[in-house]
């Protein structure tokens, strides 16, 4: 079947019925939990998890893609009206979204996030329509051992592009793959770090992790923040107007950052924050003005929210066309699938073209959708700022116990999950990145194979390894992304001292 | 010695990391493949030990104002809290089963509410009360997921 039969067959998938609830279900949803300061696609992802259970495997991934764009679509409105970030990739936003938001302009700097974010979010999806199959087609070969070099890659990527320190990030990724070994290994039986449980021997359920390291650990962060921010916005939000010469001055930062944001969300480890944050920085360092960035700037505004929605729309590239996640967020939602029955990667381009090009359709209507939402409607939908946090921390709390109740019908799941609530806030206490833990959590398990069917092949040879050139080009490019940074920050301290 | 944050983790995970590579090899063996099940979790404890003894002669970063505060007592307003909510989810699990999700769930979202310092008791109590029967609805008749029942008939 040829790509334009796949794409028809998935815009039958995306414009039924079906598809378009499924797609409005998950963008409006992600809005909100995006809005919500402390909560993250990730959480929203994983609490929807239990809600898509016996449910069409096509709507169920078109509404979790739906919820993980829109939950970086409706982060900015919170970052504008309050100047708290509803998710980490629209932190930049806040910039010069907040200090527009108090000159009076809360309702422009927010039609003005909205048309970016369109923008971004559109152009991604095009380009994610020509990227996704040509990596697929690519990706068909692979072996093993590719798959191995690149899931290290993946790993090795986000430890050193994550925020803080990377031997942090490289710890929790550890942390989290010593966790995915845990259960009866699948290929010789043996029963590891069960401690003799029979709930341990299939091994932690993904969304055991997930709600834990991320949702319950955010919403012990909220019970210490929650009075730290004045719940609510101001009333008057004020004209969602934006005149001809604003759309102009919009253009040139819009149409650059939607292609860098894409490129960045393509690539292993890095994501809309750090698409954001460099879209910020590149936009300003060649405005004429770069003084006006941080007072209420329009470019400074377009840049971020352009670039993380591009970005989003990037990090479906690796899941959809590879199998292989590059973000904590892209892994969760491969996690979601996985629990469906669904293997994304280049089988699915050639055996699943309804399921492979309906997730991508659906998100043009899905941008449509977030636009309209998010313009005439924000006001109203705003109003949910209002919720008080106990009660936010409350019902979080008690969507994450039923979620995991809910997979397993068992209490031990729930103490686990408690556990690792407690684990992933004390990961946030001493500054590790959570990211990097979930990400090797989800792929631990198919690393391990990946290297030990690779050694099968070969016979227990490591030469497998550096003989085949992807691999070993992968395999550098491993080694150089972890060895480049603290040598090029040697070099710079010798200058220095020189 | 150990004043710095980093080296109390870094001596926490080193141990951790001994542990768990002492475990891996008293794995039972297999001997028919040529990676056994040990080899990629005694990898992994080695990386641990390796990372965190890098970790260990890392300065701390720049502390930020909510943890500087070290002469406060351990247990300050908000660690209560943290401890006190802890429990509530603990107890919460013990009594699912025994109770009932209706019953178990009202409860626990009108007392951490309460707990957590809303004031408006008539708003929780009303909410405390339809979320959990809207929840039981959707899971047990839209979704076919049957929550507990516990001790109430339906």
């Amino acid at each position: 079947m040829g790509v334009m039969d796949g794409i028809l067959e998935g815009a039958k998938v995306a414009f039924s019925f079906h598809g378009i609830l499924f797609v409005l279900m998950g963008v409006f949803l992600g809005t909100i939990i995006g809005m919500l300061p402390g909560l993250g696609p990730i959480t929203a992802i994983g609490v929807m998890i239990p809600i898509s259970y016996g449910m069409d495997a096509n709507m169920a991934l078109v509404m979790m893609a739906g919820i993980y764009y829109g939950a970086i679509f409706g982060g900015s409105t919170s970052s504008i009206l309050l100047n708290a970030p509803g998710v980490a990739g629209t932190v930049a936003t806040a910039f010069d979204g907040y200090p527009m938001a108090q000159q009076g302009k809360a309702g422009k700097a927010l039609a003005i996030a909205a048309v970016s974010s369109f923008i971004g979010g559109t152009v991604g999806v095009i380009l994610l329509m020509l990227f996704a199959p040509l990596l697929a087609t690519v990706a068909i070969s692979f072996g093993p051992p590719e798959y191995f070099a690149l899931m290290l890659l993946a790993l090795t990527a986000i430890a050193s592009l994550s925020e803080g320190s990377t031997i942090k990030a490289l710890i929790s990724g550890t942390l989290g793959f010593m966790v995915a070994m845990i259960g009866i290994d699948g290929q010789t039986g043996t029963s590891r770090f069960t401690f003799g449980s029979a709930s341990l021997l299939s091994g932690i359920d993904f969304l055991v992790i997930a709600l834990g390291i991320f949702a319950l650990a955010e919403v012990f962060k909220l019970i210490i923040t929650r009075n730290d921010i004045d719940s609510g916005p101001n009333k008057n939000i004020g004209s969602i107007r934006i005149t001809k010469s604003e759309l102009k001055e919009m253009s040139g930062p819009a149409s650059r950052q939607s292609v860098l944001g894409f490129l960045i969300g393509v690539l292993p480890g890095a994501g809309a924050t750090i698409a954001s944050f460099i879209a910020y920085i590149t936009e300003k360092k060649i405005a004429k003005k770069p003084e006006e960035f941080g007072k209420g700037s329009i470019k400074g505004l377009t840049a971020p929210e352009t670039a993380n929605n591009a970005a989003t729309s990037g990090a479906f590239v690796p899941l959809l066309s590879l199998g292989i996640p590059g973000s904590g967020t892209t892994a969760v939602l491969l996690g979601a699938l996985m629990v469906m029955g669904i293997q994304p990667g280049p089988m699915l381009f050639t055996e699943k073209p309804d399921l492979f090009w309906g997730v991508i359709i659906s998100m043009y209507i899905g941008n449509i959708f977030l636009l309209v939402l998010n313009l005439p409607l924000i006001p109203y939908i705003s109003k949910l700022l209002n919720i008080p946090r106990p009660m936010l921390i409350s019902l979080v709390t008690i969507f994450c116990l039923i979620g995991v109740y809910g997979i397993s019908f068992n209490t031990f799941d729930l103490y686990l999950l408690l556990a690792f609530g407690i684990i992933g806030y004390l990961l946030r206490l001493v500054s590790f990145p959570a990211a990097p833990f979930i990400l090797a959590f989800i792929l631990g398990e198919m690393i391990e194979q990946s290297v030990r069917k690779s050694m099968t092949i070969s016979n227990g040879s490591f030469m497998i390894f550096l003989e085949r050139p992807i691999t070993l080009a992968f395999l550098i490019i491993t080694v150089l992304s972890l060895a480049l940074p603290p040598l090029l920050g040697m070099r710079k301290k010798i200058k220095s001292i020189e | 010695m150990l004043s710095s944050q980093n080296k109390k983790v870094s001596l926490f995970l080193i141990v951790l990391g001994v542990v768990f590579v002492i475990m891996s090899v008293r794995l039972p063996e297999y001997p028919l493949v040529p990676v056994d099940a040990d080899a990629i979790p005694i990898i992994l404890g080695c990386l641990l030990i390796f990372l965190s003894i890098l970790l260990f002669f890392i300065k701390d970063e720049p502390k930020d104002s909510e943890d500087s505060e070290q002469s406060e007592p351990f247990f300050n307003a908000d660690r209560k809290m943290l401890f006190l909510f802890g429990g509530f989810i603990l107890l919460y699990i013990v009594l699912l089963e025994w109770l009932g999700f209706l019953i178990t769930t009202a409860l626990f979202i009108f007392t951490s509410t309460f707990a957590l310092g809303y004031k408006k008791h008539v708003t929780n109590i009303i909410v405390a009360i339809a979320i959990p029967i809207v929840f039981y609805y959707l899971f047990n008749y839209v979704l076919k997921i049957s929550l507990p029942k516990g001790i109430l008939p339906f």
